[in-house]
């Protein structure tokens, strides 16, 4: 039996990884013969026991292990597959292993009833096979495999509802904008295969690898090879300008939108980039940050006018996961996994209990008999009369998320933006913008999370009631509400580390102990903390005098709203920019190939048959009328001649003697 | 009698069979033909089974394998010497998977053949003399058969097309026919050429053999295509280059490459689906082949010389076809020109003359092969039931038939690269192994794997876009009740074509080994061949 109870870690990854792979089959076979999705849970439940039992724990703090084996060998080039578990891996399989286990409870009863369930639990299980084999892969190749079959499990899923046409039109946009960053990481792959010749993340950036044997780092190819991983890394985790596709997902199912848009797929993106994190020079690190802050100010700014209770909470994962590549950016990569580690918990809490939230409004909607759309924080308020635990749990992810002390965001936050600072102080000069970007965003989160939950729980209920004055909103259903009160207790600070004020104490930084570049710089520790949570207080204050107590002091149509809501025409400037210009391109090339590619085809068969046309005539009346002419001119001078011949012996007679006297008188005058 | 003639002539006894059989027998001819290539797919199985990847191939006749050689004209012509001719077939790395691709191929086309009605000898007939033609292609090693081959393959074609084809099918069964023609018969000349330049070292006669042709000591000096010290030109340029640029064209047309690529949407579109299958899984592989056996292998140093408008050309068929396909509403004529598209990335790979990409571009031809024919089986399907395949008559077609969707889905994303399929591995190592070439210094430049790979981004969007148009939404179809009563999901018979080809993608996808294992020795030779004209 013992055994049986100590699987090594490696086997074990494997069985993390395979066991959603297995239940995917199981569920596409039978298909809607089974509907209770008791396959994929199963199967997700043995990964995180798994997981937690014989991966995690076996090599956490303790030495890496890894497994390679041959995959195929191309010309002289064998690529390999293979298992890496180290710190960052193991860790990274856990945290989706134990966000996907309450997703997958919750689901079972938010999608109940819906006639395509089959499909979801086969989708979500694909999900999770292919996002648990991207965390643990050896090598760039594979992981860039799973990482394209992580966008496809999502191109699925966003699309679960595929007769309605918003939902079509968002998987198609977002499995084009993620393919934008897969060529970007393809490119990656081809520059690492023409300078290293191999893939493997330990040869290259293990403790004995190429990069840590010290190689030049500012050559223009490894510049490049930096600048395309983190195209695709901005892709996925939905960095400016590519961040466009994530709002739109949220026309899936909130339980996908909680896991796979907030918490797991999109980090993969910040997960790639610390896993190569060696590869990076200052100049792309720079470029990394840069982009970081911007999409962490623009994604804020945009959460701040959005009115679909879903579009703030996406808005925020962007913002979020800005704040991540920032963390990545200044080389603090320990900071953006802490910070990667607590939000998806919280992130993924405010999705389920926004899902809550929908779920009821939509159930008041049917019974109702009236016509709003749910999840418009608009139709919303008062909430917290009728759903008291789920305003409880969706308070404390989004002091989480503002970064309110005791809370685990409290934590991860401060370390990026403490980081920031020392970076900043360190580098000098107008490096310290960056580091004020964060601060001002942190009070930005602080203040649309804030109005969120003002306008959706506080107050009264802005929907009209039926008839009756009956209100049909209840609490969610216990199978939803567990799940939730799991992930409530993850947003504290006792998860992640025993002290709730300084992040030093983390199990997460302590496990990477990360050598920075810049120097600690102790005064920040107490400032920055302190700044931020008397700005939160204060950006809330400010939040319930507008919203709960409805001071509000902006006009609701002012510019600074309206482009808000519409993120600065982005969407449309793309459409304009890059598709409305491809498809003219298309329509222009089609035009090109019709009439003057195959026109030119045509116009060469033309020109045969016109040729063809010239010599026939030639043939019939020059060549063929010569030969005529010839014929007709024998014939003729033989029918002149022709009467000769009558048969008259008198003529014959004259004929012959007039030849006799042409004769004579030729030879007299001779 | 070898195995691999008998692969190639089984189709024929099959041809003959059909034809001596009377009339009232006709609904036995479409089982005669499943029985054929039933055969020869277990044939052209065992063999790749029994071949063994060590095999070096390409210019050494013990790299082959499988090989009959068997005089077969042998003249003396007076002053001109003697004409040597043989039956010279053998396989190896690149050939033989082409082989098996072709047989299952054809397995797909009988399978979608099971409902046609007008004159079944006739089709049958020809589609069989068609199968032996494409076999005889892939295995011939003597130029003059090669050749033979080549021509018969175009007779069948031409009435397949041209009788059983669409509205417009006898301006597309011409168009094709001219257009093959036309590089073909230039062809003969460079064939011509080649066999008074190349003397077979163990007879001293001139020799059609194209192993000999691939050694440049069997040249006669001062011949016209001599290999060293060649000063003969035409119009200033090298004979050798003239040369491989007439058998390139030739090729090229099948393949096709833009410009030269107008034909085959006419035809794909005007064939009958299992024709469309056979001209997209078989013909246009034969043109991609042929540029390896031929051009490259006979004419290294051309190809060393001119392998960067090669990899031109591959980028703009890529990126014009990708193009082109977004801008289609026909769903046959989209699938048409992502063929041109995605056999570019053959030629891109070809021309990167490293061993990555070549293999990937080898990789692609198989992949592609059967992922097209099952993308035009799948248009056939909608096209049995209601004679339409214009994009914006249909919508919401998941709701309706929800398994042929969930088939048109998994092509479509095997089709567009998506890891795990076998497109993916074929693309990827196109664009890898062209980025690598200019790291090894084949004078392949980075921008064109860059720009090749924006066609993969392209192919995506023209394969989501068509399944968002046609396959999401709700159902909304232009014939109404008639065609939602008329469009019934797949049947068995559908669903076991389908499903093996879909399945092989699946395969190769996950197991590229299958085929890199028998391909890899080949394609290093081919490779070292040419890079050392470099």
């Amino acid at each position: 039996m013992s055994g049986l109870f100590n699987i090594s870690p490696i086997p074990a990854s494997i069985l993390v990884v395979g066991l959603p792979f297995v239940a995917f089959l199981i569920q596409a076979l039978l298909g809607k013969k089974s509907i209770s999705g008791i396959f994929s849970l199963a199967a997700i439940i043995l990964s995180t026991l798994i997981s937690g039992l014989f991966v995690f724990t076996d090599i956490w703090q303790k030495a890496p292990v890894s497994y390679t084996v041959d995959w195929f060998t191309i010309g002289n080039k064998t690529v390999t597959i293979g298992i890496l578990l180290n710190n960052l891996t193991v860790l990274m399989q856990f945290i989706v292993c134990i966000i996907a286990l309450p997703v997958h409870i919750y689901s079972k009863a938010y999608m109940k009833g819906d006639p395509g369930i089959h499909r979801y639990w086969m989708y979500l299980s694909l999900f999770c096979f292919a996002m648990l084999g991207l965390t643990v892969s050896k090598n760039l190749f594979m992981l860039y495999i799973f990482w394209e079959l992580v966008g496809f499990a999502s191109y699925l899923l966003i699309g679960f509802w595929f007769t309605k046409n918003t939902a079509t039109e968002a998987n198609k946009k977002a499995f084009l904008v993620n393919r934008i960053g897969d060529l970007g990481f393809l490119i990656g792959l081809s520059i690492i295969f023409s300078l290293f010749g191999t893939w493997d993340l330990l040869e290259l950036f293990g403790d004995a690898g190429i990069f840590a044997q010290g190689i030049d780092k500012n050559t223009g190819l490894i510049t490049a090879a930096g600048i395309c991983f983190f195209i695709g890394a901005m892709a996925k985790s939905a960095q400016f300008p590519l961040h466009v596709w994530l709002p739109d997902a949220m026309e899936g199912p909130t339980a996908v939108s909680s896991l796979i848009h907030a918490a797991t797929m999109v980090a993969a993106g910040v997960f790639l980039v610390s896993s190569i994190f060696p590869l990076f020079n200052d100049l792309v690190l720079l470029l990394i940050a840069i982009i970081g802050s911007i999409t962490a100010l623009s994604a804020a700014y945009f959460a701040l006018c959005q009115y679909d209770i879903k579009k703030v909470l996406a808005f925020s994962t962007v913002s979020q996961l800005g704040y991540m590549m920032v963390a990545v950016g200044i080389g603090a990569w320990d900071a953006a996994i802490f910070h990667l580690a607590t939000h998806a918990f919280f992130k993924c809490l405010l999705f389920l209990c926004a899902g809550a939230v929908i779920h009821e409004m939509a159930h008041h909607k049917e019974h109702s008999g009236q016509d709003f759309d749910p999840q418009d924080l608009r139709n919303m308020g008062g909430l917290r009369k009728y759903m008291p635990k789920t305003f409880v749990l969706m308070g404390m992810a989004s002091m989480a998320l503002a970064g309110f002390p005791l809370t685990s965001g409290y934590l991860s936050k401060d370390a990026i933006v403490i980081s920031a600072f020392e970076w900043a102080t360190h580098q000098g000069g107008l490096f310290i913008i960056l580091p004020i970007t964060l601060v001002f965003v942190s009070l930005l989160t602080a203040f649309y999370i804030g109005r969120l939950m003002f306008k959706a729980f506080f107050g009264t209920l802005r929907v009209p009631k039926n008839e009756q004055q009956h209100v049909d909103l209840h609490e969610a259903p216990r199978q939803m509400l567990i799940p939730m009160f799991f992930l409530g207790i993850c947003c504290f600070f006792f998860v992640f580390s025993f002290n709730p004020f300084s992040y030093h104490q983390a199990g997460i930084l302590e496990g990477f102990s990360v050598q920075y570049s810049f120097a600690e710089v102790h005064s920040l520790h107490l400032a920055i903390p302190t700044l931020l949570t008397l700005g939160t207080v204060l950006v809330w204050l400010v939040g319930w005098n507008w919203y709960v107590k409805n001071r509000y002091p902006l006009r609701s149509d002012s510019a600074f709203l309206i482009w808000g809501e519409r993120q600065l025409g982005l969407n449309e400037l793309y459409k304009k920019a890059f598709v409305d210009s491809t498809m003219s391109l298309t329509r222009f090339s089609y035009w090109w190939d019709r009439h003057i590619v195959d026109g030119t085809v045509n116009g060469a068969a033309y020109v045969a048959r016109s040729i063809s046309r010239a010599i026939d005539w030639i043939d019939r009346y020059i060549v063929d009328g010569l030969v005529n002419t010839i014929a007709g001119t024998t014939y003729y001078i033989g029918h002149l001649l022709r009467w000769v011949q009558n048969g008259r012996i008198q003529n014959y007679l004259g004929f012959a003697f007039t030849i006799i006297l042409i004769g004579i008188v030729y030879l007299i005058f001779r | 009698m070898g195995l691999l003639s008998l692969l190639i002539f089984l189709p024929l006894a099959a041809t003959f069979l059909i034809l001596l059989l009377p009339r009232s027998l006709q609904s036995s001819f479409k089982y005669i033909a499943l029985f054929f290539t039933v055969l020869q797919l277990l044939l052209s199985g065992y063999m790749y089974t029994q071949f063994d990847g060590s095999a070096t191939g390409i210019n050494q006749v013990s790299g082959y394998r499988f090989v009959e050689q068997l005089p077969w004209i042998h003249l003396d012509i007076g002053s001109l010497g003697r004409l040597e001719i043989d039956y010279f077939i053998g396989v190896d790395g690149v050939s033989l998977p082409l082989l098996v691709l072709s047989s299952l191929v054809m397995l797909m086309a009988v399978g979608s053949s099971w409902n046609i009605q007008k004159s079944p000898k006739g089709y049958f007939a020809l589609l069989m003399l068609l199968n032996m033609a494409v076999m005889g292609i892939f295995a011939a090693l003597d130029f003059f058969l090669f050749y033979i081959f080549y021509e018969v393959m175009l007779f069948p074609l031409y009435f397949l097309i041209g009788i059983w084809g669409g509205a417009n099918r006898e301006y597309a069964a011409i168009k094709f026919f001219i257009y093959t023609l036309f590089g073909s018969v230039f062809m003969l000349l460079v064939i011509v050429g080649l066999y008074f330049s190349v003397i077979n070292p163990d007879t001293g006669a001139h020799t059609f053999n194209m192993l000999h042709m691939m050694n440049p000591n069997n040249y006669v000096e001062g011949s016209f295509f001599a290999y060293l010290d060649n000063s003969h030109t035409i119009w200033g340029i090298p004979a050798r280059m003239i040369g491989f640029i007439v058998l390139f064209v030739a090729f090229a047309i099948k393949v096709p490459i833009v410009p030269l690529h107008t034909w085959l949407p006419d035809a794909h579109v005007e064939a009958p689906t299992p024709i469309s299958i056979v001209l997209a899984g078989i013909l246009l592989k034969i043109g991609g082949y042929g540029i390896i056996r031929v051009c490259m292998s006979i004419f290294p140093d051309a190809t060393a010389d001119a392998n960067w408008w090669l990899g031109l050309i591959g980028v703009v068929s890529i990126l014009y076809g990708a193009l082109n396909a977004l801008a289609q509403k026909d769903l046959k004529r989209m699938i048409a020109y992502s063929s041109v598209s995605h056999m570019g990335f053959v030629l891109l790979g070809l021309a990167s003359l490293t061993a990555e990409g070549v293999s990937g571009a080898l990789f692609q031809m198989i992949s592609h092969g059967f992922l097209s024919a099952a993308l035009f089986f799948l248009v056939g399907v909608l096209y049995d039931r209601v004679h339409d395949r214009y994009i914006y008559n249909f919508r919401g077609l998941a709701g309706l038939m929800p398994q042929y969707t969930g088939y048109v889905a998994i092509a479509f994303f095997a089709s567009l690269g998506l890891p795990g399929f076998s497109a993916f591995i074929g693309e990827a190592f196109v664009i890898i192994g062209s980025f690598n070439a200019e790291s090894v210094g084949t004078g392949i430049p980075r921008w064109m794997a860059i720009a090749g790979s924006v066609g993969i981004l392209l192919s995506a969007a023209y394969f989501l876009w068509t399944l968002q148009r046609m396959y999401f939404g709700q159902t909304r179809l232009k014939g109404g009740e008639e065609w939602a009563s008329k469009l019934k999901d797949l049947s068995l018979r559908e669903k076991s074509i389908l499903f093996p080809a879909l399945a092989l993608a699946l395969v190769l996808g996950i197991m590229p080994s299958w085929v890199f294992d028998k391909m890899n020795t080949s394609v290093l030779n081919l490779v070292s061949l040419i890079t050392a004209q470099l």
